[in-house]
């Protein structure tokens, strides 16, 4: 039994042009790392948007934690919501992520809306930033940082929803030595407290240790 | 609050489309003068923002969505003039390439929309910040206040200025037994039909939608917006005149002028045109009326109701009240000119 | 590194919250940004040029609006009807939902008139089959023309150089910024998880993020063109 499966999947964006994804089966259990691998243009997005269920396979099944996810589905308010709160999206761009007026903003947006103390939201914003290194950057407007820094405090918003499993779109792109060593430490914890790893790359070499299944698309 | 076609007719169509001329020539002139060359291209990316605001659907109470036009927030963003133009190029691609909007009515609709809103909602911010915050003390509150009444304001504006073009449809254009030839709607009617919901719904979304986006902007990159530009900027400051506010509010207004039955301008009302209406011939005026009105069967005396010398008299109208009023401001800014050197000398 | 609540999953029923602006407003827009950017209509190879479509079609609207006469009404109608029946079906079903919209929606505006003054029945319905051609004509031609041969016709007819290249470039950034407003919203979708209370700064902060990202594409944008000897001269774009 896979924590996340896909079955046959096939995807098509035209319906008269040859599908990006044509009949993919693939199964990850909980607390694996799956890195996908591909050239540009080869499906990569599109399936990690169908992952997240952005995007809906015109033909083939996706199972999430034994439910099947359909855009019907998605369509009920609350299933849609737990199933966003346990599957964390960093998007390849982190300035599509980032809408709010601070950073500290930005992290609490998540645990602000799930009913938690307001001690228990500080909490987790503080921890996570704190855990990324980017404390000190609390009161700034975050369209105004680098680019790395928005990278981290799009991780940062992701990890303070606390999901179970993490899809990342090339975490490693526009970091330096220096985060990226941090960011290799970090997604070792999480793989280590249990969480599902999902990450499209095309540098298989660096991720080598993390992995437990590459799929190539 | 986008015109479609055929609901006005041609001619005020054309008199709406001559009315933008010189607001366009203006905003034009102006935003060269001010705008630094290096924001040029600005006009264009601000019309695809104006553009992706109108589709933007804004939250209400219960799930409910509902659209902005946000002519006072690029007014705000980019400056009145640069919004004049920005909002007539979304409106226009709109109409043309989008089916939203007629294409006849296209200057109507910016007239509404491009002018109106823009101008009234920024003017009304100004005049507002002025009044409220007399010691200057750039509180963002007052900012906040003036943005969201200016944009409430301009939308109920730009919504009766809709209404009054809508209301004289029925008065003006009827065939030959006095029946509606386009919106068959008057005053009476359309200006509730459009301003109860404007009042209610659509004006607290602009105001809405204008202040969640102008504090966004303001607390995260202020120096983006334009009253900080202008303040900064190295460019001279061209001076607004508001001539060319004057003179597109009168051509607009000759249709007003045609109804005049008799009638002083400002005694003028919703009232009357029922009377009018009540006096037997359903919903009609008769040129026998007209001839207490405007001079124009002294200019044209065949003119008659319906068809080509109708909608011909209407536009010529229009054009020379325009013509008129031109060469009336240029001898009144020779007289101003004269005056100041004398002064000055 | 990592806290404790981390390493636990958490227990989490979400409540039930609107939220339906972000939808609706993704699903708008990725509708406009596919009619720019991918053409779904059948433009033929050896078709009118656009100058002389658009050129056609704005004087047959002119001419519906200032006639009153139904013969000539009928007969228009009667010729695009005609046009129209030799499309595949699908276009025609495109074009037909439009315009059939249009017809109705006037209906229902015409329709307090009608019942109040019978008398000018005739009228109203000729108001409404007038709407109805119009949006059928503009239909007709948005579905047979790429946008970029719209602007090509407008450069054609001598519509000011700058006038145009705003025009280009604000078609170009309706695309770029649409797909920013699009991401922006689906992460919040994601990461809308629960109840938000604070739906207006989400808004501020989308369409915010969006002009920011627009005042500095537009900048770098000049500076390319300077780059590539651009010397502010607008008028020979």
């Amino acid at each position: 039994m896979g924590y996340i499966k896909l079955s046959n999947i096939t995807f098509t964006y035209n319906d008269d042009e040859k599908p990006i994804i044509s009949d993919l089966s693939f199964c990850v259990d909980r607390g694996q790392c799956v890195l996908i691998l591909g050239d540009n243009g080869s499906g990569k997005s599109t399936l990690l948007r169908i992952l997240n269920g952005l995007s809906f396979p015109q033909s083939g099944e996706y199972l999430f934690d034994g439910e099947k996810i359909t855009e019907n589905c998605l369509k009920d308010n609350v299933k849609s919501k737990l199933f966003h709160k346990e599957i964390g999206f960093l998007f390849q761009n982190p300035d599509v992520m980032l809408f709010n007026a601070k950073v500290y903003d930005e992290v609490a947006f998540g645990p602000r809306q799930m009913g938690l103390s307001d001690d228990e939201v500080d909490r987790r914003t503080k921890d996570c930033m704190r855990m990324m290194g980017i404390e000190d950057l609390y009161d700034k407007a975050p369209y105004h940082l680098s680019g790395g820094q928005k990278k981290k405090v799009a991780l940062a918003s992701v990890l303070a929803l606390n999901p179970s499993v993490l899809v990342l779109d090339e975490p490693f792109a526009g970091l330096d030595k220096k985060s990226e060593t941090f960011l290799m430490d970090l997604l070792f914890e999480l793989k280590e407290s249990g969480k599902t790893l999902i990450i499209a790359t095309h540098d298989e070499a660096r991720l080598e240790r993390l992995r437990d299944v590459s799929l190539r698309l | 609050m986008h015109i479609p076609e055929n609901y006005l007719s041609p001619a005020t169509c054309g008199v709406m489309a001559a009315a933008m001329v010189p607001v366009w020539a203006h905003a034009v002139k102006k935003v060269s003068v001010e705008l630094p060359k290096e924001k040029m291209p600005l006009l264009g990316v601000g019309a695809a923002f104006s553009f992706l605001g109108m589709m933007f659907n804004v939250p209400l109470v219960g799930g409910t969505t509902g659209h902005a036009v946000g002519g006072t927030l690029i007014a705000l963003l980019f400056g009145p003039d640069a919004a004049c133009i920005a909002v007539s190029i979304a409106l226009l691609i709109q109409a043309l390439l989008f089916g939203d909007g007629g294409i006849l009515a296209f200057g109507a609709n910016c007239f509404n929309m491009a002018f109106i809103l823009p101008y009234v909602g920024y003017f009304m911010y100004k005049l507002l910040l002025k009044a409220m915050d007399r010691s200057e003390s750039g509180k963002d509150i007052y900012k906040y206040i003036s943005a969201a009444v200016g944009s409430y304001i301009g939308i109920n504006v730009a919504a009766l200025f809709a209404a009054v073009e809508f209301g004289i449809q029925p008065l003006l254009f009827t065939d030959a037994n006095g029946l509606a030839l386009y919106c068959p709607y008057d005053l009476s009617v359309s200006i509730p039909a459009m301003l109860i919901p404007h009042l209610l719904v659509a004006g607290v979304v602009e105001a809405v939608f204008t202040v969640a986006i102008y504090a966004f902007v303001r607390k995260t990159a202020p120096d983006m917006l334009y009253e900080n530009i202008k303040q900064t900027g190295s460019a001279t400051e061209a001076k607004h005149s508001p001539i060319f506010a004057l003179v597109a509010v009168l051509i607009a207004a000759t249709p007003l002028g045609l109804l005049a039955t008799g009638t002083a301008w400002g005694e003028w009302g919703a009232d009357e045109i029922a009377e009018i209406e009540n006096a037997g011939q359903a919903l009609g005026y008769t040129p026998a009326g007209l001839a207490n009105g405007w001079s124009l069967d002294v200019i044209m005396p065949d003119y008659t109701l319906g068809g080509v010398n109708e909608v011909a008299a209407y536009i010529f109208s229009a054009i020379l009240g325009v013509a008129l009023l031109i060469i009336f401001f240029k001898l009144a800014s020779l007289f101003i000119k004269e005056n100041k050197n004398g002064y000055a000398s | 590194m990592l806290p404790d609540w981390m390493k636990k999953s958490d227990n989490y029923a979400p409540p039930r919250d609107g939220g339906a602006f972000v939808v609706k407003t993704i699903n708008s827009i990725g509708l406009v940004l596919s009619r720019l950017k991918v053409q779904r209509g059948h433009e033929k190879e050896h078709a009118l040029p656009a100058v002389l479509k658009l050129f056609i079609v704005l004087s047959v609207i002119v001419l519906i609006s200032v006639t009153q006469s139904r013969l000539l009404l009928i007969g228009v109608l009667a010729v695009t009807e005609l046009y129209l029946s030799t499309w595949p079906a699908e276009d025609i079903l495109s074009i037909v939902k439009a315009c059939v919209f249009a017809a109705v929606l006037a209906f229902i505006i015409m329709l307090p008139a009608m019942i109040l003054k019978p008398y000018g029945i005739g009228n109203n319905l000729i108001v409404i089959l007038k709407v109805f051609l119009s949006v059928e004509l503009m239909n007709i031609f948005n579905h047979t023309t790429q946008w970029n041969h719209i602007t090509g016709a407008l450069r054609k007819i001598h519509i000011p150089g700058i006038f145009v290249f705003t025009l280009d470039i604000t078609l170009k950034y309706i695309v770029l910024l649409g797909t920013l407003i699009n991401d922006l919203l689906t992460s919040l979708r994601l990461r809308s998880v629960g109840k938000n209370n604070k739906k207006y700064q989400s808004v501020g902060g989308v369409m915010g993020v969006t002009f920011m990202k627009s005042t500095e594409m537009s900048k770098e944008m000049y500076e390319a063109m300077v780059c590539r000897g651009f010397t502010d001269d607008y008028s020979g774009l």
